[in-house]
């Protein structure tokens, strides 16, 4: 069995390596008889995605189905330049940097398991469905809920009812998936630190499956009522061949919750 | 810090950030307060966001304590090739990991060592410190 170790980048200190991972695609790559086995995440011995060109679907469209896992965002602190694209930098009102400052772990709604929003991510797989008419995100954690987003041409509601994943409309540019989101509702946190928004907020995200087994993941966040100008974050995914979702209920036996203290902070503490 | 290989970084992750899920590990947990307990296993909650098991541990003047630890999401453990009897009430264990700052008998196991060696961790199966 030929073994090699695929880069995984280490910074000193633990909070980046925890920024990192879950975003992480391949930590470890083994190349035996069965194919590519490693490390996806925090997921050990996964088959790992043959090397490969994207596929489409029979009429041409780009199949992004499958199950994932990574996010367009640092999920641990979207402001982080690493997970920025060059050029963009998240600079906050006045109110809003004094609620970051304000704001505690225990209040986190993801940590309350309630949803993540877009585009945070988390530890866990999700899946996209395509139809004719509308495409699915399948999310096995935060909070084992679903996006859809509207593939049939229409438009955003003039008054759409805020709502966690909002309104969502796509459609392709060349091999790009845009999917254009309003009306979310104020509640959900960008990141573990806390960074808000208002229901003024838009989101593109733009999804390009760069070839079989992994995906560039951008989301543009323009919120006037929260940050002076928007920005774009970048991520990516990768796809865990022959995975399935599981089940996730976080609202069974969440513990956790009242022993969280102090600020808002990412899972390593920065 | 030097890069170590891959793997190893990821073990050595899982043992020192028990909960890259719903909340912030560093909020619940004092990375400084290692706990090192022996003891016999009375429960085991395979639930989410996080299985939990307790653990029944005498001290030295024959005081028990009942501690709750908690392990990564059943379907991260799945995942790492868990089961979900791969631990069971009555099995004898020693468990390394880190205590809550606001629970004193509330831990985040980072290795669970059986008495014939073999050993699970906060996120796999198998004899995975090596």
């Amino acid at each position: 069995m030929i073994r090699r170790t695929a880069a995984l980048l280490l910074s000193g200190t633990v909070s980046a390596i925890l920024g990192v991972v879950a975003q992480q695609a391949v930590a470890q790559v083994q190349i035996g008889d069965k194919g590519k086995t490693g490390t996806i995440g925090l997921y050990r011995n996964q088959r790992l995605p043959s090397d490969g060109p994207a596929p489409k679907l029979a009429d041409g469209t780009p199949d992004l189905s499958g199950v994932w896992l990574g996010s367009g965002s640092d999920s641990a602190d979207i402001a982080d330049p690493k997970s920025l694209k060059p050029g963009s930098e998240v600079d906050m009102l006045p109110w809003a940097q004094k609620v970051v400052k304000g704001r505690l772990s225990k209040q986190d709604p993801e940590a309350n398991c309630l949803p993540a929003g877009i585009p945070r991510g988390s530890p866990y797989p999700w899946r996209i469905l395509q139809t004719p008419t509308h495409y699915f995100i399948l999310y096995e954690g935060n909070i084992h809920s679903f996006r859809q987003i509207f593939m049939d041409g229409r438009a955003h509601p003039t008054d759409p009812d805020p709502t966690w994943y909002g309104h969502s409309v796509g459609h392709w540019e060349g091999n790009t998936l845009v999917v254009d989101t309003v009306g979310f509702n104020d509640k959900f946190w960008f990141d573990y630190k806390g960074h808000p928004h208002t229901e003024q907020l838009h989101t593109i995200e733009r999804y390009t499956r760069t070839d079989l087994g992994h995906m560039s993941i951008e989301v543009t966040i323009d919120d006037p009522g929260t940050y002076t100008k928007p920005f774009t974050t970048v991520g990516r995914a990768t796809l865990m061949p022959g995975a399935e979702l599981l089940e996730y209920i976080c609202q069974e036996n969440n513990q956790d919750l009242p022993l969280l203290e102090g600020p808002a902070r990412g899972p390593g503490g920065r | 810090m030097k890069p170590c290989a891959a793997f190893v970084c990821f073990l050595w992750l899982a043992s020192v950030s028990p909960a890259l899920a719903h909340h912030s590990a560093a909020a619940e947990f004092d990375f400084n307060a290692k706990i090192d307990l022996s003891g016999v296993v009375t429960k085991v909650e395979w639930t989410n966001p996080h299985a939990h098991f307790y653990l029944d541990v005498k001290d030295s003047s024959g005081k028990v304590m009942n501690w709750n630890l908690e392990l990564a999401s059943p379907n991260v453990l799945i995942r790492n090739g868990w089961k979900r009897n791969s631990l069971k009430p009555g099995d004898m264990v020693t468990v390394t990991g880190i205590r809550a700052k606001d629970n004193p008998a509330f831990g985040s196991a980072s290795v669970i060592t059986f008495p014939d060696g073999h050993k699970l961790t906060f996120l796999a199966a198998g004899d995975s410190e090596r």
